[in-house]
């Protein structure tokens, strides 16, 4: 990640402490929740847990349990403390009660450990989830620049998806491609799931050994990482030529992900984006398929992962310039089967840029 | 995320063998006098639920829940949309939708008739206790009190400490994958971002669940690995680990690379290794290592096992003492920090310890 940009973020958070009156934060992380470490102290964790240890002048210490994840984590961030132990819940409690922080603060204890959480330092420790999660979601310029550049790398992955789509290459392969390809760019994360198949298929899942077959729809949500920040794409493609009833279906999904899109503006809430999306659906006697019996989720905010809530109905987070989300209409369409079709935009002054490039034609690959 | 393959081939992972597994834990639960044990599952603390059941999310989490008799059933915070996929990557009995976990399980608990009974206090064996998420512990043990929840974290390591004929084969095979991505390297590579992609593309196509990769791509100027957001120059030495999984099995494998060729100290210093792997025994669970080859210094060494709820566990090393023996049959991963005369080398072997007496067996080829 960037110097720049680590520095930015670092300021916002010694602000936000600050402002909070916090003397002390406990931030914890893994390989699964690993944005607020992230936000705060640039650290990625690759296997294990790690807590860290924020001061007010923002000096800070992390603890882990893997030797490989401490020399890493001492190598690209000098100025953080790593311990590494065999118990590193313990030491970091023992550490917290001798520091005696008058308060302290503990980010999204929903992830925390439980030994941490429950224990004697986690019922004096306030929550400092909402607020963190206000910074994360509320992105400075340079941070929607990162995201417009990982869109990119999604536009071009996502090439790279559509030409090794072909028949008889299996889930887990195209998708090996994929990463490979990622990789040679220099992006070591991706979310990728994927559908491969015709009506029958109702969702997305991971690679699995399927085979693709002539006629197919094949559909996935890449989601790469630049500069530690993530953009999405969403697109279906089908192996050969679409047929009528594709095709009619597919047309559906375009004219949702426009009002989509169309709705996103300062002062417009995910809701708005949420309900313009599904006002489609429902004209088009589909109201079925945008509720929980199906998909639901209408898109989200993309940033150092999945940040903030869902694009949802029910969800009154207000746009503001310079957020950045993914908006996707996907579904199961009851003629054609599951379809993706998903931008990610950034919030502007006045609307929105569109930042993906992909053509939002439904694609089609020789057979 | 997982994304790599995810599937359930029976061949490999026999229904038997999982359900043998299962039967042991309940055997273990039962002398162990607990009336259910709950095991957390995310794609970073995979572990026991794999063993289990061969089921891992790709993301979100799940929870599974292990009673007395019968299959495990699993509490899944993923959609209801991908419960078939669940049931075809996995051998679990019942599979709920459980968008808030910890609140779910505890109703799923009552329902099975645990904290009924007026005499006693149900007692609930948590895998990885300490660990688990506060969301998930946090309504069980408002639903049940502190009391009723026990760490069963040392009851599940105890049953991992021996590998069955199908984690020996998977691990074996991550293993083979391995080596061949690291073999995959291509010749003259100048970028490190070459040299991961192609390891990345060998490992994957030839199936492998997860590929995680570190690099010290100028290894003679900094032996310490990265994680490479981005790219760097190779210097004339660079080292690559590999940290790969097949269908839950893990390993560990390291590639050093000279651009004129690989010094002899190195293939010393494999050989120096594979004896050091070869040492370990139920009865010595440090290794034995013999002087470092050429005079050299032996900086830090790690053994790990499946024994914890992340897919690999450091068990000993140079600053810590073993934490408990080792078992026959139990599969490891020794991996060394050498300081050679003329400059770093590392190295993993992926083993089956051995019993006593015996030599551990290296899954390398």
């Amino acid at each position: 990640m960037s110097a720049q940009l680590h520095q930015e973020r670092s300021g916002r958070l010694r602000r936000a402490m600050a402002d909070a009156g916090l003397d002390l934060l406990v931030v914890p992380g893994d390989a699964w929740h690993s944005d607020y470490l992230r936000y705060a102290l640039d650290l990625t964790p690759m296997e294990g847990e790690a807590i860290a240890c924020i001061e007010r002048d923002g000096a800070a210490r992390v603890f882990v349990a893997s030797h490989a994840e401490a020399a890493r984590f001492a190598a690209e961030q000098p100025a953080v403390q790593v311990s590494c132990s065999a118990d590193p819940l313990a030491q970091a409690e023992a550490w917290i009660a001798a520091r005696g922080a008058a308060q302290a603060a503990l980010v999204a204890p929903g992830v925390a450990p439980t030994r941490l959480a429950r224990g004697p330092l986690g019922a004096g420790m306030t929550a400092a989830t909402a607020w963190f999660d206000r910074l994360m979601v509320r992105k400075s310029a340079a941070e929607a620049d990162a995201v417009a550049r990982a869109t990119a790398l999604a536009d071009a992955g996502y090439a790279v998806f559509r030409d090794a789509a072909r028949v008889g290459c299996s889930e887990y392969e195209l998708i090996a491609e994929v990463e490979a390809w990622f990789r040679s760019q220099g992006c070591p994360e991706n979310f990728v799931i994927l559908g491969t198949g015709g009506r029958e298929v109702r969702g997305m899942h991971p690679p699995g050994d399927r085979r693709i077959a002539a006629g197919d729809l094949v559909t996935t949500e890449l989601t790469p990482c630049v500069d530690g920040y993530y953009a999405q794409i969403c697109r279906t493609l089908v192996v050969g030529e679409p047929t009528d009833t594709q095709l009619r279906a597919y047309a559906v999904y375009r004219e949702a992900l426009e009002a989509g899109i169309a709705a996103v503006r300062p002062g417009a809430t995910h809701g708005d984006v949420a309900r313009a999306q599904n006002d489609v659906f429902r004209r088009h006697g589909l109201g079925d398929y945008v509720t929980s019996a199906y998909t639901r989720v209408r898109g989200h905010g993309v940033g150092l992962f999945v940040d903030g809530p869902h694009v949802l109905e029910n969800v009154e987070l207000v746009l503001e310039p310079d957020m950045t989300l993914i908006v996707h209409p996907n579904t199961y369409h009851p003629e054609a089967g599951y379809m993706v079709l998903g931008d990610t935009v950034r919030v502007t002054a006045s609307g929105c840029d569109v930042l993906t490039g992909t053509t939002r034609d439904l694609i089609s690959v020789p057979a | 995320m997982r994304r790599g393959l995810i599937s359930w081939s029976r061949e490999e992972v026999p229904q038997a063998i999982l359900e043998a597994r299962v039967a042991r834990l309940q055997q273990a639960m039962r002398e162990a006098r607990l009336d259910a044990v709950l095991a957390y599952t995310s794609f970073a603390q995979p572990a026991p639920v794999q063993w289990l059941t061969h089921f891992v999310p790709y993301w979100s989490e799940a929870l599974a829940v292990v009673l007395p008799h019968g299959a495990p059933m699993l509490l899944a915070a993923l959609t209801p949309r991908v419960h078939p996929w669940i049931r075809e990557v996995s051998h679990l009995g019942e599979v709920v939708s459980a968008p808030r976990l910890g609140e779910k399980t505890g109703e799923f608990l009552r329902e099975q008739g645990l904290g009924d009974r007026a005499d006693s206090k149900a007692r609930i064996g948590v895998i990885g206790l300490d660990g688990l998420p506060w969301s998930v512990g946090e309504p069980l043990v408002k639903a049940f009190g502190e009391d009723s929840l026990v760490d069963a974290s040392a009851l599940y390591a105890q049953l991992r400490q021996t590998a069955d004929r199908a984690e020996l084969d998977l691990a074996k095979r991550a293993t083979a994958i391995g080596e061949a991505a690291l073999l995959a390297i291509p010749a003259g590579a100048t970028r490190a971002a070459e040299v991961l992609a192609a390891i990345e593309a060998s490992a994957r196509r030839a199936g492998a669940e997860e590929v995680l990769l570190r690099i010290a791509p100028d290894f003679t100027r900094n032996a310490t690995l990265s994680r490479m957001e981005g790219d760097a120059p190779l210097g004339e030495r660079y080292a690559v680990e590999l940290s790969v999984a097949y269908k839950g099995s893990w390993v560990r494998v390291n590639r050093c690379v000279a651009s004129g060729g690989e010094p002899l100290s190195w293939q010393t210093s494999s050989r120096w290794l594979t004896d050091a792997a070869a040492s370990l025994s139920v009865a010595q669970a440090a290794p034995r290592f013999a002087d470092v080859p050429g005079g050299g210094a032996l900086n830090a060494w790690t053994l790990e096992t499946s024994v914890g709820v992340y897919p690999l566990s450091v068990v000993a090393a140079h600053d810590r003492p073993p934490v408990a023996a080792l078992s026959a049959g139990g599969l490891a991963v020794l991996s060394v920090e050498l300081a050679l005369p003329d400059g770093p080398w590392r190295g993993s072997v992926p083993l089956a310890v051995a019993a006593d007496g015996r030599e551990s067996i290296s899954l390398a080829s």
